[in-house]
């Protein structure tokens, strides 16, 4: 079974992405922040992140980078998720393998994730 | 912070940005202060402090928006995306969202003080909002508690110059921990008049700085949200020093300006008082008509479209739509909805103000009237009203529609109007005979003596024309001329000018 972190600081978008991903088979590790994310990150496999941009303590872009620099995490596969543009989220960091604007429907978040994954 | 003349530094102000607002908070919020706003769900809490963000961040500052409530980001921003104020550009660099919600519930009062410190030093912040802040009063084990994070907070933001907007539902308590500590308190509420509701601002608290006190109106469009200051609080000193002056404006009626000896006097407030259809907003279509760059006209009216005023002055060989084309001549038609009292006053002043207009034709009254949800200030208003339009220079006349067509009482809209006008011109209908005629007669003229005498007038496609006195018989001012008794045996004189 694959496992996915989805780090978003609203309980709401959460929920709704966990509950999506998990009737599709995946297990899910959710966390609050950014440093949170990177706490969850290094308690064990994660084959895939599923971040939000904007975040408290430890925002998305923080999160994304400093996967890049660990050898551990870097090559775990990013979608970053925004309420607000690419471009906007592209000129603060621009690792991500995918990107999702909010709002979006369950489907294509599920078809992301699945074409991330293959 | 400003320097000022004792070497004492005065606090920087952080304006909002929004219409209206900064001239009620005299310049804005205090950099560094903390401040509650509140208001019941849907009063507008959200839309103004997102605004305040938006203009915040476009005139290069920085803010960050923390939300204590499960309500969603994206959402919030899909409402706010058709508001003209809305620039997606400024998020993320200049402008932030993050909940904090998570946080408050897994690590209380102290975790969120430290997301709120970490997130004005790590987004650099100089305005930061806190939208939920019944939340964090929930999740505290006591009011002290509360008490202690408000005040953290406080010499948090003060510390860092970071002003602090703490919206909240308004279920706190009218005189509570918070309300003694923060900087200043904002109402906000929408209420109901009848069929009607209406948004105002009551600004309960405001240290270290004046304010305009009282309720006053504001408005929330696709343009963002947009105050009226209140006329009698905003002009209760005219906006300038008024200049008493002895020259007059004419009317543009030969035989009204005689009866005037040579006009009205300039910058003052004419009533024009009668019965619809005798001839109010003809008569002022001639004072516009002799509007002229040095004398700049505006029509300020309600109840008749421009298109439909400048046929009916072709109609009388006025020239009206000649000097709109010159740009002597303005026209702002106000719809008959639903209008915000102040809202009507600020517009005509700006426009008076822009144009530096000279020649204000207004109607009507009934507009005004029919716009005010408190009867009880009416009087007030056009007092404050009248007197910044002086001030301004303009020369106003005002239409003042009574109901009866014909009859001995002429009923004004509201008790002391009177008072407040400089100068009242009557135009009634007398039955005659068998036939209607028109009569105009001046009953005051300020600082000005005039022609006291009942005078007969015509509507010709020339425009308006003033007869002779009724002569021959009495009782014209109840509506109902009649023959004298001692000539009522004899023939019966001539009909002037008919």
């Amino acid at each position: 079974m694959q496992t996915i972190l989805v780090v978003d600081d609203e309980l709401g978008a959460i929920e709704v992405v966990a509950t999506a991903l998990e009737d599709e088979g995946y297990r899910v590790l959710s966390a609050a922040n950014g440093r949170h994310g990177l706490e969850k990150l290094a308690e064990g496999q994660v084959d895939l992140a599923v971040i939000d941009f904007m975040m408290p303590l430890m925002d998305g872009a923080a999160l994304g980078r400093a996967m890049k620099e660990d050898p551990a995490l870097r090559n775990i596969p990013i979608i970053m998720m925004s309420a607000v543009g690419e471009s906007l989220i592209r000129e603060r960091f621009s690792g991500y393998t995918a990107f999702l604007r909010k709002p979006f429907r369950i489907s294509a978040l599920i078809d992301t994730v699945r074409r991330v994954l293959t | 912070m400003t320097q000022v003349d004792d070497g004492v530094p005065a606090l920087a102000r952080l304006p909002s940005g929004i219409a209206g607002l900064d001239d009620i908070l005299r310049g804005g919020f205090l950099e560094g202060g903390v401040y509650i706003i509140q208001g019941s769900p849907g009063a507008g809490k959200t839309v103004l402090a997102n605004e305040i963000c938006f203009r915040h961040a476009a005139g290069g500052g920085r803010a960050a928006y923390v939300t204590l409530l499960a309500e969603m980001h994206t959402r919030l921003l899909q409402h706010l995306r058709p508001m003209a104020f809305f620039d997606e550009s400024v998020i993320p660099d200049s402008l932030y969202y993050v909940s904090a919600f998570h946080t408050l519930e897994g690590d209380g009062l102290k975790g969120l003080l430290d997301v709120l410190r970490r997130e004005i030093k790590g987004q650099r912040a100089n305005l930061l909002v806190v939208d939920g802040l019944v939340a964090a009063q929930e999740s505290a084990p006591s009011d002290r508690d509360f008490k202690k994070f408000i005040h953290e907070l406080q010499a948090h933001a003060s510390a860092s110059g970071c002003t602090v907007l703490l919206l909240t539902s308004g279920l706190l308590r009218a005189v509570s921990a918070e309300h003694t500590m923060v900087d200043g308190v904002l109402e906000l509420e929408d209420q109901l008049f009848e069929f009607r509701t209406e948004r105002s601002l009551l600004v309960r608290k405001f240290r270290g700085s004046g304010f305009l006190r009282g309720r006053h109106s504001f408005r929330i469009t696709d343009e963002g949200v947009k105050f009226f200051p209140r006329v009698e609080a905003l002009f209760a000193s005219t906006s300038r020093p008024q200049v008493l002056r002895n020259d007059k404006i004419a009317v543009g009626i030969a035989g009204i300006d005689k009866m005037l000896l040579g006009g009205l006097p300039a910058a003052t407030t004419t009533g024009l008082i009668g019965a619809s259809g005798v001839g109010k907003t003809t008569i002022g279509l001639h004072f516009l008509s002799a509007s002229s760059a040095a004398e700049p006209g505006l029509m300020f009216g309600f109840f008749e479209t421009p298109e439909r005023l400048c046929l009916k002055a072709r109609h009388q060989d006025l020239h009206v739509t000649s000097a709109i084309e010159r740009g002597d001549v303005e026209m702002l038609w106000q719809p008959q909805r639903e209008n915000v009292l102040d809202e009507l006053a600020h517009r005509l002043i700006g426009a008076v103000r822009r144009r530096k207009v000279k020649r204000l034709f207004i109607d009507g009254l009934g507009g005004f009237l029919e716009s005010a949800t408190s009867p009880q200030r009416v009087s007030r208003f056009f007092s404050c009203l009248t007197n910044e339009l002086r001030a301004l220079g303009a020369t106003s006349i005002f239409t003042m529609e009574v109901p009866e067509i014909v009859g001995p009482v002429v009923k004004v809209p509201f008790t002391g109007l009177s008072a407040l006008l400089e100068n009242l011109i009557f135009l009634r209908f007398v039955e005659r005979g068998s036939s209607l005629h028109r009569a105009v007669s001046v009953h005051k003229v300020r600082d000005s003596g005039h022609d006291p005498c009942l005078r007969e007038f015509f509507i010709t496609d020339r425009g308006v024309h003033v007869g002779e006195v009724f002569s021959g018989v009495e009782g014209v001012s109840t509506g109902v001329a009649r023959e004298p008794a001692s000539a009522a045996a004899g023939p019966h004189p001539p009909t002037p000018g008919v």
